[in-house]
This record gives C-alpha cells, sequence and structure tokens, in this order.
C-alpha cells in the first residue's frame, strides 16, 4: 500500500443477521481525489461510511484509513478524518459556536488554533450570519453546513460525507458543491448520494455500489463509456412561425422524420424527445464504434430539412446508473425476492465465482431488463 | 480523561438549556416542601411532616428523598443520556469523534449524576433556611444532615446508574423514562415492604432479608437515621460499576449487531 492511499477497503463485509449489507468489496482512494460515492437507498453507502468511521465494525474484511486499521487504531483513523452523518444530527439547543467549540474540544484543538480553524471554517461552509444563533432555529441547509463545518473544524486529511446534500434546496446544492470543491483542493473527499449530478459536478471519479457490492469503479468517463451504447440526439425544424423557412420542400412531418432517422444505418432504436412545435427532437441510440453523424446529416439533408442540433454523446452516468443497479429496483418490486432473501443469498453465492472481480458483466441481466421496459 | 469532562459539561450544560433541569429542579423543591411541611404521617407510607415530629431534626426530609430520587427525578435526568442521543443520530457524530466508547459513558454519567448532586445541593436550603439563617427553630444537629446527604450521594450514584443502563437499552427517551421509574419504583417497593415487615414483625424471613439485600431503601434507611454504612457505601459503588458496565457493553454492541 503506498503512502498515497488513504482510504484502503479490501473485502469488506458486513452483515446485519441474515442481510448481508456489504459483500467483499474492494476500493481505494487516494490523496487529493474528490470520490463520489453512488447507489441507490440501501446499496450499502453508509454501512461502508460507518465502517471507515469506525462507528461498526465490518464481519469480514479489513480497511485503513491514513494508514490506520479501523480495528486496532479506531482514536487515530477519527482523528484523521472528518464525518458528516446523514441529516448532519447535531445538538439542536446549542448555538453554531458552541458547536464548533464542543467539536474543537473533542478534537484537542488548543484555544488559538480553534479560533483561526474556527474563523477559517465560518468563511468558507458561510456561517458568519448564525454562529449565535441555536441550531434547532437554523434551516435543514445551514444545519448541513454546521455539519460540514465540524467535519472541517480539525483540518483533516480525509473527509467522509455521507448524503450531505439530500435535504439542500437547489441553490444550497450548487453552493454547497462550490464548497466541496474548494475544499477538496488539498483533501481527500469521499462523498455518498444518489444525485448523479452532483457527482458529475464536484467528482472525477465515482464508485457505484448495488446491493452490497461494487458495480462500477473509475473515472466518470470511464463509466459513462461502460455500456458502449452511444446516443445522438437530432432536432429537426418542424414549423416556420418566426421567420423564413430555409428548407427545401414542405415542412417535414412526424411519421417522415421518424421512417428517415430509422432507416440509418447503425441506429438501433429511435425515440421522440419532448419539445414545442418548433422542432421534431429524436433520441437515437447505436451500439457501433462508429461516428453515425455524418450519415445522420446526409440523410436529413437529402430530405432537404432543415437540422437545428445534431450531437453525440456516451451514455449520461444516469443510464449507466439505471442499468448497473436496476436489480435492487426489480428485487423492491417482487415481494418474492424479498421473502425468500435467503434463497437468493445462496444464488449471490453461485455467482460470485464468475461474478467476483466483473463489474461491467453483472449488467447483462440487467441489459435484458432494460429491454423489457423499452 | 479530559474528553469525559467535556462531554460531561455539554451533556450538563443542555440539560440547563432543555426545561428538564428546571422543571426537575422546580418540581422536587416544590413537592419537597409539600411533603416535608404539610402531607400528615400515614402510618409505614410517610413518617409525617416537619411538625408532627416537633423535634429539631430534617429526617423528615430523608426519607422522602429517595422516592422523588427514583419515581421523579432520576428518570428525567438519565431519559435523554443515551436514549435520545440514539434516537436522534447525535449518538452518531459523537462517537465519531476521536473518543474512547468508556469517555462517552462516563462523561453523560456524570452530567446526569452532577444535575442530581445540584437538586441535592439545592435542598441544602430547607436546613439552612430554618435552623440557620433567617430563622431558628431550635439547634439542629448537623451529624446526621451529613451522613443523610453522604446516603442520598451514594443512592443517586446507583440509581443514575441505573438510569443511564435503560437508557442505554433504547432510543426513546419516553421509554427510557417509564423503564428508570419502573425499575426504581419497584427497587423502592422492595424497600417499603420489607420495612413495613420489620415494624410488623420482630422475627426475620429469608425472603425479606433477599429483598432487603437488593433493596436500595433498606441499604440507604441507615444513613436517614445518621449512620453511615460502609457496606452499603460498596453495595451502591459494586451496582454503579455494574450498570456502568453494561451501558458499556450495550453502547458497544451497536459495532455488531
Amino acid at each position: 500500500m503506498s503512502n498515497d492511499v488513504m482510504i484502503y477497503a479490501n473485502d469488506l463485509s458486513k452483515s446485519f443477521g441474515s442481510f448481508r449489507a456489504l459483500d467483499k468489496i474492494n476500493f481505494e482512494v487516494k490523496r487529493g481525489e474528490i470520490v463520489g460515492f453512488l447507489g441507490p437507498n440501501g446499496a450499502g453507502k453508509s454501512t461502508t461510511m460507518r465502517i471507515l468511521t469506525c462507528f461498526i465494525s465490518p464481519t469480514g474484511g479489513a480497511a485503513r484509513v491514513n494508514g490506520h486499521d479501523v480495528f486496532d487504531a479506531p482514536l487515530q483513523v477519527r482523528e484523521s478524518l472528518g464525518y458528516l452523518p446523514q441529516r448532519a444530527p447535531l445538538y439542536l439547543e446549542m448555538s453554531v459556536l458552541e458547536y464548533l467549540r464542543f467539536a474543537g474540544d473533542l478534537r484537542h484543538l488548543s484555544p488559538d488554533t480553534f479560533r483561526s480553524r474556527a474563523k477559517s471554517v465560518v468563511e468558507v461552509c458561510g456561517l458568519a450570519q448564525v454562529l449565535g444563533k441555536e441550531i434547532k432555529h437554523l434551516s435543514h441547509g445551514y444545519r448541513q453546513r454546521v455539519g460540514l463545518a465540524q467535519a472541517l473544524i480539525h483540518d483533516p486529511p480525509i473527509l467522509i460525507l455521507d448524503e450531505p446534500t439530500s435535504d439542500l434546496d437547489p441553490n444550497e446544492k450548487a453552493e454547497f458543491l462550490d464548497y466541496l470543491k474548494q475544499i477538496g483542493e488539498q483533501r481527500t473527499v469521499m462523498l455518498s448520494t444518489h444525485n448523479l449530478a452532483e457527482v458529475e459536478a464536484s467528482c472525477a471519479r465515482a464508485i457505484i455500489v448495488s446491493r452490497g457490492r461494487i458495480v462500477a469503479d473509475g473515472p466518470l468517463d470511464e463509466i459513462r463509456g461502460k455500456s458502449g451504447r452511444v446516443r445522438y440526439v437530432v432536432s429537426i425544424q418542424e414549423s416556420a412561425t418566426a421567420g423564413k423557412y430555409r428548407g427545401r420542400g414542405p415542412l417535414p412531418k412526424k411519421g417522415q422524420v421518424e421512417d428517415t432517422l430509422g432507416k440509418v444505418d447503425g441506429v438501433k432504436r429511435l425515440s421522440e424527445l419532448p419539445t414545442d412545435e418548433s422542432a421534431h427532437a429524436y433520441e437515437l441510440v447505436s451500439e457501433r464504434e462508429v461516428d453515425l453523424r455524418p450519415e445522420i446529416f446526409q440523410a436529413i439533408v437529402d430530405q432537404g430539412w432543415v437540422l437545428l442540433e445534431l450531437h453525440r454523446d456516451a451514455q449520461t452516468l444516469e443510464d449507466v446508473f439505471r442499468s448497473l443497479t436496476i436489480g435492487d429496483e426489480r428485487r423492491n418490486r417482487q415481494l418474492g425476492a424479498a421473502a425468500d432473501g435467503g434463497s437468493d443469498e445462496e444464488d449471490d453465492e453461485d455467482e460470485e465465482e464468475q461474478d467476483d472481480s466483473d463489474t461491467a458483466g453483472s449488467a447483462d441481466d440487467e441489459k435484458a431488463a432494460k429491454e423489457e421496459r423499452s | 480523561m479530559r474528553n469525559i469532562f467535556i462531554i460531561a459539561r455539554r451533556d450538563l450544560r443542555a440539560q440547563f438549556n432543555s426545561p428538564v433541569a428546571s422543571v426537575v429542579l422546580g418540581g422536587t423543591m416544590l413537592l419537597l416542601g409539600v411533603v416535608f411541611f404539610l402531607i400528615p404521617h400515614i402510618s409505614g407510607v410517610l413518617a409525617g411532616s416537619f411538625w408532627d415530629v416537633d423535634r429539631a431534626t430534617m429526617d423528615q426530609m430523608f426519607a422522602s428523598l429517595p422516592l422523588f430520587l427514583s419515581v421523579f427525578v432520576i428518570p428525567a435526568v438519565t431519559m435523554r443520556s443515551l436514549a435520545a442521543e440514539k434516537g436522534s443520530g447525535t449518538l452518531e457524530l459523537l462517537i465519531t469523534m476521536p473518543v474512547r466508547d468508556s469517555e462517552v459513558i462516563l462523561g453523560k454519567y456524570l452530567a446526569a449524576l452532577a444535575m442530581v448532586l445540584i437538586l441535592l445541593a439545592s435542598t441544602l436550603l430547607y436546613p439552612i433556611a430554618m435552623f440557620v439563617w433567617p430563622w431558628h427553630l431550635g439547634a439542629l444537629d448537623w451529624g446526621p444532615v451529613w451522613a443523610g446527604y453522604l446516603g442520598c450521594v451514594c443512592f443517586s450514584a446507583a440509581a443514575v446508574g441505573v438510569g443511564m443502563m435503560l437508557s442505554s437499552l433504547t432510543e426513546s427517551d419516553v421509554v427510557a423514562f417509564f423503564m428508570t421509574l419502573g425499575v426504581l419504583g419497584i427497587v423502592y417497593a422492595v424497600g417499603w415492604i420489607v420495612s413495613v415487615w420489620h415494624t410488623d414483625n420482630a422475627t426475620g424471613s429469608t425472603l425479606i432479608d433477599a429483598l432487603g439485600f437488593i433493596s436500595f431503601q433498606t441499604r440507604y434507611a441507615p444513613f436517614a437515621r445518621g449512620l453511615i454504612d460502609t457496606r452499603a457505601i460498596v453495595y451502591f459503588v459494586s451496582v454503579t460499576i455494574l450498570c456502568l458496565l453494561i451501558s458499556f457493553r450495550s453502547l458497544e454492541s451497536r459495532k455488531w449487531s
């Protein structure tokens, strides 16, 4: 293990009775990384974070934080990290300053260090206006900021944040992600969420967990490209209400557009996107590596239509996330699966052999599920 | 060590910031006053008011204090210690600071005990007001008073331990309150049965002796009469340690459940 690995988990498992919350997960987080820990509710995100902060113990495997083992040196582990649990559970009857002082005291900061640290976290988290207020009178957004401030008070090299943005309104979210960028410059940050936009806005790397296992781990682009599908968005002018129509011939009808686009070689699936009256917009899905843009463009020009937009992107993170974790969703909807959880676990056991190191493989049945839906 | 005091200080401050401290202090002082001065003698239950006894003594106060402590003060003071923190999740944030589980338990125990001690200290107002200033109702023998307070402190130490233990077993402060009230109430009632038996019967019985052995009340009774019983002190200290160990284990069990 090199010195740069700040968080290290090896075959980490946790069972609650017969329920396996975490199943041999492995990952490393290096110094200076901001990692998004993604997964549906109940996938094992909080469990992992609680193990890393030594709140609970794993049933198997090993974890090290900043080089300290969670079993052997829980105090050193906790000293080197700042933690914000889900929903920021703070002592409501304390004022913000009192709370920060309490956190500083427990972290054994000297009064001078506390003063200078408090000044900086108050600035970063935007708490100057509410320092004297009792926490119970603060909005969720501010409580979350206080939670972040207490996690930062001792200037930890590692930050672990469990769904830090779940209670925030969109403005607060954007602001919070901004702080996170500032804060994350010299720190290792692990942040759990089920909001993909946040990960895209603030993290370079994501770990996706589903049913206690890691199903994807890597830079966002790599994860996005995971399913190998490419998406094209095409929009074609539909009406010429404002100004002159520049196309040849009559305005295109919906059926014609679908026909033309569907005939382009390599297009696997075609679906209409919601737009106003002025344009036909479609999403085309291809499974080929070849760029279909020239073909699409040519087909439209041949018809004499006006192309308003054409762009190609790899699958959105959201699509990948859904396809990787959709098993959870299905499972939640099936009564039978939940009822015979025991036999389910055995199935998992069988899969384990093939499934263990493999992450893309598990997408197979997920793919089938997706096709079922479409 | 330092962490224990930081946690204790925070908890104590929280008690004073919430209505708990004022309700407990105010309520107890008021009720104690009523019982001490106004409630007449009821055979076997209450020793009668100060005026009934007609002597310069605080016995009546020490006779009724354990009842107040058992059914009101200690359940109210300990209910929030761990139960409420578990329920609201603040315990997670506290425990993930660099503190040991044992420091959390001891800090919270000390805070709850300090609250009860503050209450006991404020009851000193009675003997002072009655016998020192502004009134002089007689020459009070202070020896039994201090012995009584020592008994109350030992009693409270053990009872707060019981409260902490029960508070660590649940996530709801209401449940913690009633469990503590129930357990301390039963322990008190057992003592009352024993004392009634002893007034009515000259001979002992094995069952009564056994009940007397576990009863806080029986252990406390000699102190209320001015007698310092070291066996009782050992007993109260042992109960305290046992309860704190169970609380510690119960807090630790979160890791494995």
